[in-house]
């Protein structure tokens, strides 16, 4: 079962489109109150859920009285990471509760994907969700240092400080809770990134091990959750881990929030059950060429291909893509693939942290011969020398933004091969090149834009 | 003394493993100093330059460890075990072998810290990779001093070179210590080289923060 919910968050895109309703597919499940979505974003959607509504809806967040007590419940519901790696959260929970010294707690807000908006719409419309989620992470590794590390914009984080106030009034936290802010880069939202900007340093990726969750905020051991596995926690702290799986499939329980872009242009964040078909959240007709699934970071799958697969890792995964961060892009059929994806190859090359020599040199390699590839009549090399920088940049980065970046580049060059034929006669789908893939506007290249 | 008797192997192969040993380093310290500055080998990828630095260096440690065993084993001068390792604690040239003995501990040290370099501060790291500076002259003066193989022939003139290659790469790294390409920017530098269809390059996003003159040049990313 899906539900769309038009999203009031300040818009910041300079194409934004009338947020769209999704039509509720048939579905013959009996409907009782288990099954009943969404469950993060209020049904009738656009009012922000302040917290009388919020206190009178779900009452204070249930504290378990001594740390670890949440873990098993949330190992019992089988719930994993929603920033993406889709990791179980348990398993960091319990080796931040494990830990010698006092951990931090950070929920990530940063959102760094210019095509996902579902974390600032949640953190929008039920900002007290996120904070219950936080403050009950916060209690069962026993942490007493708590942040909120959330997206530059000043509307939002100053909503998010009011309510942090407003619950500080009423009482109901056990750790007061910092709020941090994210700098606009691709990277910020990756957890050492933001482990170092939390620190006071710039928000970049280092390598690991140590994991975060051993060494992480000024060496601490740290918590870091997407705010909206925070908010699923709130729930499954709530209602149990039954409740939490009478949606989703039996290896991917659970609901998600996906940003869904379709190829008429609509944008739009939608909570749905793992396992829901993409041709129920995307129209998927001869309008759409192509699906990218997982964001700038995933993989692009060919229409039909996407029409017989479901939203799990269980069915993308063989297909060469995953869920990530509930990114899903319909493609329209009258674009240039190859020059979208090369648009984005030279954003993503442009956003890397300079740290690493196989990504500050390899991906605007990759970029350029993209490009060259997305222009008519290409030199014929180009694909070949591609794919060799490719093999030579995978696994070499500190964190994975060259993995992530040539996963979606050789995804587009096996899903768009009849259009990059249409280039060798100097032929284009869209010799216009319009663009539809967001992006933010500029990409500033300044220090400063790191912290 | 005629030919390698048994008793003089030993010798002999301390005094050889010990060239070998101040050759190989010297690669070590040229092709180290190749890597902080991001340079490469003609024909080669940058990461080979990284590989084969770090290579090297196990190499050399490999020399260095026979060169100090056969000289305790040989039975012409008595060094003991714990001199090898506590500078100037040798009865036998003290001062010589004391420079040697500092050269095997910071060697020692480096490569350990760079094996363990994912479970330690890199600044730590980088701290204690500055001794290299330290270890080699350390080395030669220990070469030069200990040895009167140095002193003469082919030999001389190959710790010449030696001293002359560091010496020059050291420079040549100072002169360039300023001008490496700040992080955020990198990226960037390399895009506007590879494309020059696309549209603005990292100059017209920069504005005016750099001057024009101390803009990087592609000789500085190569």
């Amino acid at each position: 079962m899906t539900y769309g919910t038009t999203v009031p968050y300040p818009a910041q895109h300079p194409a934004q489109h009338p947020a769209r309703r999704l039509t509720q597919p048939a579905d013959s499940r009996p409907r009782d109150r288990d099954t009943e979505l969404p469950r993060l974003l209020p049904a009738h959607g656009a009012v922000p859920v302040d917290l009388r509504t919020h206190m009178s809806r779900y009452g204070a967040p249930p504290y378990f009285g001594q740390p670890g007590r949440l873990i098993p419940v949330l190992k019992a519901a089988q719930l994993t990471g929603r920033g993406g790696a889709a990791f179980p959260v348990h398993r960091k929970l319990t080796a931040v509760a494990e830990a010698a010294t006092r951990p931090v707690v950070i929920g990530n807000g940063a959102e760094g994907e210019p095509a996902s908006d579902k974390d600032k719409s949640l953190l929008w419309i039920s900002p007290h969700l996120v904070l219950d989620g936080l403050q009950l992470a916060a209690e069962a590794v026993g942490s007493n240092a708590v942040g909120l590390y959330v997206h530059r914009n000043a509307r939002l984080q100053e909503r998010l400080r009011a309510a942090v106030a407003e619950r500080a009034g009423a009482r109901i936290d056990l750790a007061p809770v910092e709020i941090i802010d994210a700098p606009p880069r691709f990277l910020a939202g990756e957890e050492s990134a933001l482990a170092s900007r939390v620190s006071g340093e710039p928000a970049m990726p280092r390598f690991k091990p140590p994991r975060v969750f051993e060494r992480g905020v000024v060496g601490r051991p740290t918590l870091v959750h997407n705010v909206e596995t925070l908010a699923h926690m709130a729930l499954i702290a709530r209602y149990g881990p039954h409740w939490f799986r009478a949606v989703g499939t039996a290896d991917e329980p659970g609901s998600m929030l996906c940003t869904l872009h379709q190829a008429d242009g609509g944008r739009d964040v939608a909570e749905t059950g793992l396992g829901t078909p993409l041709r129920n959240l995307l129209t998927l007709d001869e309008g759409t060429q192509a699906v990218l699934s997982g964001g700038y970071h995933g993989a692009w799958l060919a229409a039909a291909d996407a029409a017989r697969l479901t939203l799990s890792n269980a069915h993308l995964k063989p297909a060469g893509a995953f869920v990530g961060a509930g990114v899903l892009v319909a493609f329209p059929a009258n674009r240039c693939g190859i020059a979208e994806t090369a648009r984005v190859a030279r954003y993503l090359a442009l956003e890397s942290a300079g740290q690493c020599g196989p990504c500050f040199n390899g991906l605007p390699r990759i970029a350029a011969a993209l490009d060259e590839v997305a222009s008519p009549q290409p030199d014929p090399r180009a694909v070949a020398d591609m794919m060799r920088w490719a093999g030579l940049v995978e696994g070499r980065g500190a964190c994975h933004h060259p993995d992530g970046t040539v996963r979606f580049v050789r995804s587009a060059l096996h899903v768009f091969r009849e259009e990059i034929r249409l280039h060798q006669y100097g032929r284009c789908m869209d010799p216009a090149r319009r663009p539809f893939l967001p992006l933010p506007a500029d990409t500033a290249l300044d220090a400063a834009d790191w912290s | 003394m005629n030919g390698i008797t048994q008793s003089t192997a030993l010798w002999y192969a301390s005094r050889a493993t010990g060239v070998v040993s101040l050759l190989l380093l010297t690669g070590v310290v040229l092709l180290g100093i190749l890597v902080n500055r991001q340079g490469r080998l003609p024909g080669l990828p940058r990461f080979v330059v990284t590989g084969l630095h770090r290579n090297l260096s196990l190499l050399a440690v490999a020399f260095v460890a026979i060169h100090v065993v056969t000289a305790i084993a040989d039975p012409y001068v008595t060094i003991r075990v714990a001199a090898v390792v506590i500078p100037f604690a040798s009865a036998y040239q003290p001062l010589s072998l004391g420079l040697g003995a500092f050269s095997l501990d910071v060697v020692l040290a480096l490569i350990v810290t760079s094996l363990a370099r994912a479970r330690m501060s890199r600044r730590l790291w980088r701290a204690l990779h500055w001794l290299a500076y330290a270890a080699w002259p350390s080395a030669v003066l220990h070469s030069v001093s200990s040895s009167t193989d140095l002193r003469h022939g082919v030999l001389l003139y190959l710790a010449i070179a030696c001293c002359l290659a560091v010496a020059g790469a050291f420079a040549w790294r100072v002169s360039h210590a300023g001008r490496e390409i700040p992080r955020e920017e990198r990226a960037a530098v390399t895009l506007a080289m590879m494309s020059p269809r696309s549209a603005p390059g990292p100059e017209a996003r920069r504005g005016s923060r750099r001057a024009s003159a101390d803009r990087p040049t592609k000789a500085d990313i190569r």
